[in-house]
């Protein structure tokens, strides 16, 4: 039996499925301007003190219990994903704070090209929006979340300084960026949101630790649960966590009225709303779109166009590792992007291929990590294990290559008809393919990382094409655009079909770009909250 | 200690010994007395836990006269087991190697600090500005809309 927590008038104003990088950002907003807003997780708060970086089995723990696939680390909380038709493996954390819990914090914009591939480059469509639409987005999300870098960049727009100086280079990366400079490519200090120096309540600077994907100890890192939630529940916003959505409900004429899912003790449990955002990701989200079918809604929420769940985008991964002769100790600082080389993100037709990509430079970790191969094949087991291992300890360092991902329909989320969560609820199933397109841009980028190697003087270089566990980027499964009869959303994240339904995770995004989404899905957030703020006061209660 | 197990630690043991061989003064992975650590790492995971048994089992169905069979034909044993049972295979080495490599003899040997990476973390010189000096230098590229 559904429980609506007694008989008083639970009604909020807005509530916000998914604690994460967006529902963070748009929980503060919102509250901060008196909207009554609840957020429901099917996670729970973590205390940064007990991050597997600190136990002696942290080795183990990366690759169980803290795992960034959920496949992998199967708690309670997580939902099981089909990956079967799917070559990508998608990574996420769920509880408050989302995967920024688990992510790099690497944080570049997007490139105003981005906003416009149609136009420019005859493929995928614009944007209903431009860079500069979301440029004082990006910068009032650096404010919260703490940005580390530097001005000055050629590959990229001026903007705002950023709060604190970039991370140190050492010697290490030092290696590699004398060797973007001999090719004559371009490179230039990542921006983080990983504290240079402390920044924000009760946040201290980096102590170079490296595992900057488990969970950040001295809270250098920005997540959520350390940024915009303290604001948000300042404001009086509410988060219940251990609360699973089983659908998004809706009355007879197709508004949302709030939703129904399994509190904490398994208690069915129905919470009443004015308003819905969905920030759930990019898989998450259209799983619950496809569930919320309804008299109205026969193929499920928001789904008028059959959608929902269509146009996935993962950003596919090429990396490329490169052995150096000395030891440079390259465990010392974080794993990923302390720089970055955009010689080749823009479109550029002689090389075959359209859009580009990103590089991202990345060291290694300690000998456990080393010995299971990092981010290649593990070390030989037998005669030669010694020695590999001593070859390589140390003197690893990669070369990400984050391209673009164009939408294509056949790219998927959809329901699986036997997989469920511990709730029983269906659990999303994946169906992904790899363009030519993504592949010639892949391989490009493999040919110069190559090169990059050679020049730096590496003695061995190992390619892995595609990452299998690469998948942190969720986005395209339910569009924007203006056309309501082939996008999801509008520019401000509304649904078209549903006027008190709005979106605002990597759902929403029309191209991938080629950089990490996290700070253009906050500021598309904080875009639509001040949409919602400044327009709908009818959803005040 | 029940017979299985006892069986399944002899055969880690010599599938360790075959792993990582004995180097200076350590004697190979499988005499260190680091199976109980593996299996009881392994167990701080059940889907882990699940996995790790199972393969043990396919390798002792796989090869079911490993413990007396020269070291040659073991090597070949465990070729034959990574090629046709790659996961399985996966996940024994995985844990053999992690857990090996949390050792404190080991640690000695390579000389790896052995700490945690945290809460000490480790030194990095400061961002030093000077190293832009040549970026600098380039005119703006990005694509003007």
């Amino acid at each position: 039996m559904t429980s609506n927590h007694g008989s008083k008038d639970m009604t909020v104003d807005v509530l916000i499925i998914g604690a994460g990088a967006s529902g963070a950002a748009a929980a503060a907003s919102l509250s901060e301007a008196g909207f009554k807003v609840k957020c429901l997780e099917q996670g729970f708060w973590q205390d940064p003190s007990k991050y597997a970086s600190a136990s002696a089995d942290y080795d183990f723990e990366m690759l169980t219990n803290w795992s960034v696939d959920p496949n992998k680390r199967q708690l309670d909380e997580d939902y099981p994903i089909n990956i079967d038709n799917s070559p990508v493996t998608p990574v996420m954390f769920n509880g408050v704070g989302g995967s920024t819990i688990l992510w790099t914090a690497h944080t570049p914009r997007f490139h105003p090209s981005d906003f416009r591939v149609k136009t420019l480059d005859g493929v995928a469509d614009d944007w209903p929006l431009t860079y500069e639409d979301l440029a004082g987005y990006y910068d009032r999300n650096d404010e919260v979340m703490g940005c580390s870098g530097i001005n000055g960049d050629p590959a990229n727009p001026p903007r705002k300084p950023r709060q604190m100086p970039p991370l140190p280079i050492g010697s290490d990366g030092m290696r590699l960026i004398n060797a973007f400079e001999k090719l004559d490519w371009h490179w230039w200090p990542s921006d983080n949101y990983i504290n240079s120096e402390p920044y924000g309540e009760g946040r201290d600077a980096c102590n170079f630790c490296g595992h900057v994907h488990m969970g950040c100890f001295k809270r250098a890192k920005a997540s959520t649960d350390l940024t915009y939630w303290p604001l948000a529940l300042k404001n009086g916003a509410v988060i219940e966590t251990g609360a699973r959505v089983r659908r998004i409900t809706t009355d007879s004429s197709g508004i949302a009225t709030g939703a129904d899912y399994v509190d904490s003790k398994g208690v069915e449990r129905h919470q009443p709303a004015r308003s819905v955002v969905m920030a759930a990701n990019g898989i998450g989200t259209a799983r619950l779109l496809l569930l919320s079918k309804s008299d109205s809604h026969p193929d499920g929420l928001a789904n008028s166009t059959g959608l929902v769940g269509k146009n996935l985008m993962f950003h596919p991964f090429a990396m490329i590792t490169g052995v150096f002769p000395e030891n440079m100790k390259t465990w010392q600082g974080p794993l990923s992007n302390f720089a970055m080389s955009q010689e080749f993100y823009e479109t550029d037709e002689s090389r075959g291929f359209v859009r580009g990509y990103t590089y991202q430079f990345q060291r290694s970790l300690g000998p456990g990590w080393v010995a299971n191969g990092g981010f290649t094949n593990a070390i030989p087991w037998g005669d030669s294990h010694h020695e590999e291992l001593e070859k390589r300890l140390g003197s690893m360092m990669a070369i990400a290559v984050i391209g673009d991902d164009l939408p294509e329909p056949h790219n998927s989320v959809d329901l699986d008809p036997d997989l469920t969560d511990s709730d029983g609820v269906p659990a999303p199933r994946i169906n992904y393919t790899l363009s030519q397109n993504s592949r010639d841009l892949l391989d490009h980028g493999i040919k110069n990382a190559t090169k990059v190697f050679e020049t730096a003087g590496a003695t061995d270089i190992y390619v892995d094409p595609l990452m299998r566990q690469s998948g942190w980027h969720l986005m395209g499964t339910a569009r924007m655009g203006e056309d309501s009869s082939n996008s999801v959303v509008d520019k401000w994240g509304q649904a078209h079909d549903v006027d008190n339904l709005f979106i605002i995770d990597g759902s929403v995004f029309v191209t991938g770009a080629a950089v990490n989404p996290t700070p253009t899905i906050q500021a598309l957030a904080l875009r639509t909250a001040d949409y919602i703020i400044a327009n709908r006061n009818d959803l005040k209660g | 200690m029940t017979s299985q197990h006892s069986t399944q630690e002899q055969l880690l043991e010599a599938i360790m010994d075959r792993m990582i061989p004995a180097i200076g003064d350590l004697p190979s992975a499988g005499q260190m007395g680091l199976v109980d650590e593996i299996i009881q790492l392994a167990a701080k995971q059940k889907r882990f836990e699940d996995l790790f048994h199972s393969a043990t089992a396919a390798f002792e169905s796989s090869s079911p006269d490993f413990l007396t069979s020269s070291e040659s034909v073991q090597d070949g044993n465990l070729k034959t087991f990574e090629s046709n049972n790659p996961e399985h295979f996966n996940t024994i080495r995985t844990i053999v190697y992690i857990v090996y490599y949390k050792d404190s003899r080991v640690h000695k040997r390579i000389g790896w600090d052995g700490q945690p990476p945290q809460p000490q973390g480790y030194e990095m010189d400061p961002w030093d500005e000077s190293v832009l000096v040549n970026a600098r230098k380039r005119e703006p590229f990005w694509r003007k809309v």
